[in-house]
């Protein structure tokens, strides 16, 4: 546990501890000097690196796939074999790009599903305002 | 924003009816390690996107299989498919990786896969 590199990784690990989303805190628009090195790195990890950061634990809970969730994997799975992305794609946009509040705020399928849309999005299968008025429409149908 | 006319199927195609990373065997370079090598993680940039994970970085681990030949996933994540390497499959001891790590479970181990490229003989 002597080298530098070793002392930076566990620094690291505590500063990402440290800035797990937190509600009603302050954190706006840091100045520049507020942010070294190590917080940049922390800030711009991939939220999906987990493992040896401060945390609490959580409940474990043996629960069965709900059918939407089983629907969500299928879409995606089709998306892939239409060529719309692939396994990697997806993983870094489910895990990654979600940011850290998402990731660790929302259900597992809900990421995949809010990511599904998103990239038919991103890469203009879709227009943002068909979804939105496909949102809309659907809605009614419960109202 | 114009939209991409490169061929999006070309990864499906490549890999249906054979699977991925299958469908890259046979193209990394001659693999620069073996199985029983000690080999340390680099620390490299981790910026938009990585699966090294952070805390095996400066670690020394040993290697105990080749896994299979892939584009890192930082490249292949944005379909990136032309520079294939190996993967290996590492043990680490978790008393290397973690301070205070309690004494009754020495020899506790993690195994992990990483790319060649993070890769850095001891």
């Amino acid at each position: 546990m002597s080298s530098i590199t070793r002392q930076k990784v566990m620094r690291h690990l505590d500063i990402v501890g440290q800035i797990q989303p937190a509600l009603h805190q302050a954190t706006h628009a840091p100045s520049p000097d507020m942010i070294d090195n190590a917080h940049f790195r922390a800030y711009t990890r991939s939220p999906h690196d987990v493992g040896g950061e401060p945390d609490v634990s959580i409940t474990w809970e043996e629960k069965e796939e709900e059918v939407w969730e089983h629907n969500t994997f299928v879409t995606c799975e089709v998306l892939a074999w239409r060529g719309v992305w692939n396994a990697e794609e997806r993983r870094r946009r489910q895990n990654v790009e979600v940011g850290q509040t998402q990731y660790l705020g929302l259900p597992y399928y809900g990421r995949w599903l809010l990511t599904a849309a998103k990239i038919l999005v991103d890469k203009q299968f879709v227009t943002a305002t068909e979804l939105q008025d496909k949102v809309a429409e659907v809605r009614k149908r419960y109202e | 924003m114009s939209k991409p006319h490169y061929d999006r199927e070309h990864h499906v195609k490549k890999a249906t009816g054979i699977g991925d990373p299958q469908c890259f065997k046979g193209e990394a370079p001659a693999a620069r390690f073996k199985v029983g090598d000690k080999v340390r993680i680099k620390d490299l940039p981790d910026l938009f996107y990585t699966r090294t994970q952070g805390y095996t970085r400066g670690a020394e681990g040993t290697i105990s299989r080749l896994v299979y030949e892939s584009p890192p996933a930082e490249d292949e994540s944005w379909d990136n498919t032309e520079n294939v390497e190996w993967f290996y499959s590492l043990v680490f001891d978790m008393q290397e990786l973690w301070p205070n790590y309690p004494e009754a479970y020495a020899g506790d181990t993690v195994e992990t896969e990483i790319p060649e490229h993070y890769l850095e003989a001891v």
